[in-house]
């Protein structure tokens, strides 16, 4: 999978991996896939809830050694 | 400018005092609807964080411009967020200190009865409906059902300048994580639990016991095997007056019978329970539970959870069902089949089973006030 542009967010707690993911969309174009990583677990299901909620695609997400991954088209 | 933060403590004081409190919750809404802050004065609001990523103007019109907000969620930092954005909009909004977690470890503790050398405290796990108590007498105290915050214990018995020497489980807790083993570490106390319940770590039978004598206090022991989650639940009645009554009865009903899997036997020691040992104790007796399920119905104004026995037989129609298929039928059919979270897990730690971290405990242990289904209708 292409990554466009790729949100490290890991150490850091709520909001912030939302709030810089927010950031990083906003500043794509439509089409192109982000990458964010957070540490995070309280803010796995508000990420997605956000992504919902926003009309993005959660194209996948997985979890390796307590890092979690999302990948998310931009509408 | 930036948003005050406010503690637990302060939030429930405000409940208390029946002040108005307006909560916006910006979790997401399946944690909302899952548990909140709940109580008579209360009035909340979910609309998650990430929905104030494009500033508050959108949401303005659904919040109190004339009252204070309280912004809520799980750790503090997405409600630090969102009330330093209402406060830059002219609200006065302010947020809770630790969030929902913190919530979960707050006690509020209060005195049922303050006499010169008797003194019992209800203390109130608000968020979990979990209620223990504390008996002192002559410089010692008895603990009665403690949770695992057990430094709450040791200062309110510190507080009267007493020991604790005595320490209870009415039953082997699903819902909570019991205090009793890290108190008795810390205390040296004498710990009392049903052998029928099976925990592999020492302790007293209390199967030995008729009545635990301790300074002024005359605690009986009322052994009745409780239809519910555990084989062997106990009663502990006070100087013939204060029926503490663990998940046998609450102040809206009764313990439920159907989380052993055998709940025909169970429901059948329940009605004997009731029509029989408790049948033969007085109206004027004031039973506290170890749990409520709705605040808002079974706290009383001074804050205590509890009622008198004549009252719950008055109103609790299952209390007065004597034909005893009738009992039976009612009660078999309101066991519901939602256990309280990670309730293996839980048995497992109050057996001795397993140890967790202080951080998997706190997972473990949030989320919603389940004791609900410890009652029937």
């Amino acid at each position: 999978m292409k990554v466009d542009q790729t949100v490290d967010a890991k150490g850091l707690s709520c909001p912030m991996p939302v709030v810089k993911a927010k950031k990083a969309i906003d500043s794509m174009e439509p089409g192109q896939v982000m990458e964010l990583l957070s540490t995070d677990k309280g803010s796995v299901k508000d990420f997605q809830s956000w992504v919902k909620q926003t009309n993005h695609e959660l194209i996948k997400h997985e979890e390796e050694d307590g890092v979690y991954k999302f990948y998310v088209r931009k509408n | 400018m930036s948003a005050k933060m406010v503690t637990s403590d302060q939030v429930f004081k405000d409940i208390l005092a029946k002040k108005d409190v307006f909560i916006l919750d910006v979790r997401n809404e399946e944690e909302y609807n899952d548990w909140k802050i709940e109580g008579k004065t209360v009035t909340s609001l979910n609309i998650p964080y990430f929905d104030f990523l494009d500033g508050t103007e959108a949401h303005l019109d659904k919040l109190p411009k004339d009252k204070p907000i309280l912004v809520v969620c799980a750790k503090e930092g997405s409600s630090k967020f969102v009330a330093d954005q209402l406060v830059e909009a002219g609200l006065d909004a302010s947020y809770l200190q630790g969030g929902m977690k913190e919530w979960s470890q707050y006690y509020y503790a209060t005195p049922v009865v303050e006499e010169d050398n008797f003194k019992l405290y209800q203390v109130n796990r608000v968020s979990k409906g979990c209620l223990s108590y504390v008996v002192v007498s002559d410089g010692e105290a008895l603990v009665l059902d403690p949770a695992r915050h057990v430094d709450e214990y040791i200062q309110l018995a510190e507080k009267d300048g007493a020991k604790i020497t005595h320490i209870l489980d009415s039953h082997l807790h699903a819902d909570h994580i019991s205090g009793a083993r890290d108190l008795v570490e810390k205390t040296g106390a004498k710990y009392y639990l049903m052998k029928s319940e099976g925990a592999n770590y020492d302790h007293e039978a209390l199967e030995d016991y008729d009545e635990i004598k301790f300074n002024n206090v005359k605690v009986e022991v009322l052994a009745v095997k409780t239809p519910g989650h555990t084989p062997g639940s106990v009663s502990f009645f006070i100087n013939d007056k204060y029926l503490l009554s663990g998940d046998t009865i609450f102040v809206g009903g009764l313990g439920r019978p159907d989380l052993g899997g055998k709940v025909k036997e169970w429901a059948q020691d329940l009605y004997n329970t009731v029509f029989e040992k408790i049948a033969e104790i007085a109206d004027d007796v004031l039973v506290l539970p170890a749990h409520f399920a709705d605040i808002k119905s079974e706290m009383a104004d001074n804050g205590i959870v509890g009622e008198t026995l004549g009252n719950i037989r008055k109103n609790n129609e299952i209390m007065q069902t004597t034909d005893k298929d009738a009992f039976l039928a009612e009660v078999e059919k309101s066991a519901s089949s939602v256990k309280p979270p990670n309730f293996e897990k839980i048995v497992g730690i109050n057996r001795g089973e397993l140890t967790p971290s202080s951080e998997e405990a706190v997972e473990l242990e949030i989320g919603p006030n389940r004791c609900a289904v410890h009652h029937t209708a």
